[in-house]
C-alpha cells in the first residue's frame, strides 16, 4: 500500500471532514493511523475498498463486519471500539457508501 | 412566550437529549394549541396519536423507526405524535354540519347569506349559494372523496405548523418527519389502531434538544422580494427596512446560520453520542 494519505479517497475524506469540522493535526493522524490499520486487516486499499462498497452493497456490509471484529481485536472497551468503528465509517459516509451508524448503545 | 420569539426561535431540531423525558402536561398543551388551529368549514381533519417511545415494546419501537428509517433524531425523541387527517371526517356532511354549527353559534353571519337552508341547498342539492357567502356549491356539492383527502390533509399540514410552535412555546424541542414510506402506511395504521380513513401527514418528534434551542441560527430564507408580491407577481411588496430592524428587536428575525460555533457544537455532540465525524 502507498502512503495512505496520496489515495484519493483518503483526499476526500480529510477535505470534507475539515470544510466543517477542522481537525486538528494529531487527530488526523490518529484517524489515518486506524484506518490504515484496517486496510491492511482487510488486505486492501483504500480507493479499492470504496470501489467494491459502492459497487456490491453485499462487500460494503462484509466490510462493515469486518471491522466490527477488527475494531474489537483492537479496544479495550466497547466504547472504545464503538469510536474505532467510527473512524473508519465516516471515512465511507464521506466517500458516497452508506452506512448504518448508531449512537453509543445505551447501559 | 411572545408570539414573535417562539416565531423566531422555532427549529427542526434534530438532535435530542434521549434521556430526559417530556412532561405529559407539556404534550397536553401542545394538543390544547392544535385543537385552535384554523380550518375551512371548522372541520378539524387533524388526529393524533401521542407515542411515548420509552412505553413501546422493542418490536413496535423497531418497526416505528424502520418506517423512517431510523432516522437519528427520531430514535433519539421520547415523545412522537403521529399527525393524521382524517379522510373519512371531512366530506360533505361533515362540512354541512359543521357550517351549521357556525351559523347556530353566530360565527357566520346569517346576513352574509348564512343559513341552514342556504348551506344545504348549495351542500346537498348543488344551488348556487347566494352572493355574500361563499360558493359551497362548486367546492362541497358531491365533494370527491379525492378531493376532501386533499382538504384533510392540506389543513392537517397546517395544524402540525401550528403544533410546532406550540412546542417552541413549551420550551421543548421539535421536528416533522415522515411518518412512514407509502408502502408501510398499512403497517402504521395497524400498529396504532387507526382506523383506514386516517392519512399519515406528520409525526412530530419533542423531546428536550440537545444541541442549543437555536440549533445554530436561523435557516436560510428566500428572499421577501422575490416572495411576495403587491397587487400582481412582478412587483415586490416593498420592505420598509424599520419594520425588519423592530422584528430583529422583538425577536423574529435572529442570527441567521450557521452561527459562530455551530461545527464545534457539532463535532461535540457527534462525540458525546458516538456518531461518526
Amino acid at each position: 500500500m502507498n502512503d495512505i494519505k496520496s489515495y484519493a479517497t483518503v483526499q476526500k475524506w480529510i477535505a470534507n471532514v475539515d470544510r466543517y469540522y477542522h481537525l486538528s493535526e494529531d487527530e488526523w493522524q490518529g484517524r489515518l493511523r486506524i484506518l490504515e490499520d484496517f486496510c491492511r486487516a482487510v488486505d486492501q486499499d483504500p480507493d479499492a475498498m470504496i470501489a467494491e462498497a459502492l459497487n456490491d452493497r453485499a462487500e460494503k456490509i462484509d466490510y462493515m463486519r469486518r471491522l466490527r471484529s477488527f475494531a474489537k481485536e483492537q479496544s479495550a472497551s466497547r466504547h472504545a471500539a464503538h469510536d474505532l468503528e467510527n473512524v473508519v465509517r465516516s471515512f465511507f459516509i464521506h466517500n458516497g457508501a452508506r452506512v448504518v451508524t448508531r449512537p453509543y448503545a445505551e447501559g | 412566550m411572545d408570539f414573535l420569539q417562539v416565531v423566531g426561535l422555532r427549529r427542526s431540531i434534530r438532535i435530542f437529549r434521549s434521556w430526559q423525558q417530556v412532561e405529559r402536561e407539556k404534550i397536553q398543551r401542545i394538543l390544547e394549541v392544535v385543537r385552535h388551529t384554523t380550518c375551512p368549514g371548522n372541520i378539524q381533519p387533524w388526529r393524533a396519536v401521542v407515542v411515548e417511545r420509552d412505553k413501546l415494546s422493542r418490536q413496535d419501537r423497531e418497526a416505528l423507526l424502520a418506517m423512517d428509517n431510523y432516522q437519528a433524531a427520531h430514535v433519539q425523541a421520547p415523545v412522537w405524535i403521529y399527525w393524521f387527517a382524517d379522510v373519512d371526517g371531512s366530506g360533505a356532511e361533515t362540512f354541512r354540519q359543521r357550517v351549521h354549527e357556525l351559523v347556530d353559534i353566530g360565527a357566520l353571519p346569517t346576513f352574509y347569506g348564512w343559513t341552514h337552508e342556504a348551506i344545504d341547498a348549495a351542500i346537498v342539492r348543488g344551488e348556487a349559494a347566494p352572493e355574500g357567502m361563499a360558493a359551497v356549491q362548486t367546492l362541497i356539492h358531491n365533494l370527491p372523496r379525492e378531493m376532501a383527502a386533499m382538504v384533510a390533509r392540506q389543513e392537517t399540514v397546517g395544524a402540525c405548523a401550528v403544533a410546532t410552535l406550540a412546542a417552541v412555546n413549551e420550551g421543548v424541542g421539535t421536528c416533522l418527519h415522515m411518518a412512514s414510506t407509502a408502502e408501510k402506511v398499512p403497517a402504521l395504521r395497524a400498529l396504532l389502531k387507526v382506523p383506514e380513513g386516517w392519512d399519515p401527514i406528520w409525526v412530530q418528534l419533542v423531546g428536550y434538544p440537545a444541541e442549543e434551542m437555536e440549533a445554530g441560527g436561523q435557516r436560510p430564507r428566500l428572499p421577501f422580494e422575490t416572495t411576495y408580491f403587491e397587487g400582481t407577481y412582478g412587483r415586490p411588496f416593498p420592505r420598509d427596512p424599520k419594520v425588519v430592524e423592530d422584528l430583529k428587536k422583538e425577536g423574529l428575525i435572529r442570527e441567521p446560520m450557521p452561527k459562530p460555533g455551530r461545527f464545534e457544537e457539532l463535532k461535540h455532540l457527534a462525540r458525546a453520542f458516538g456518531f461518526p465525524l
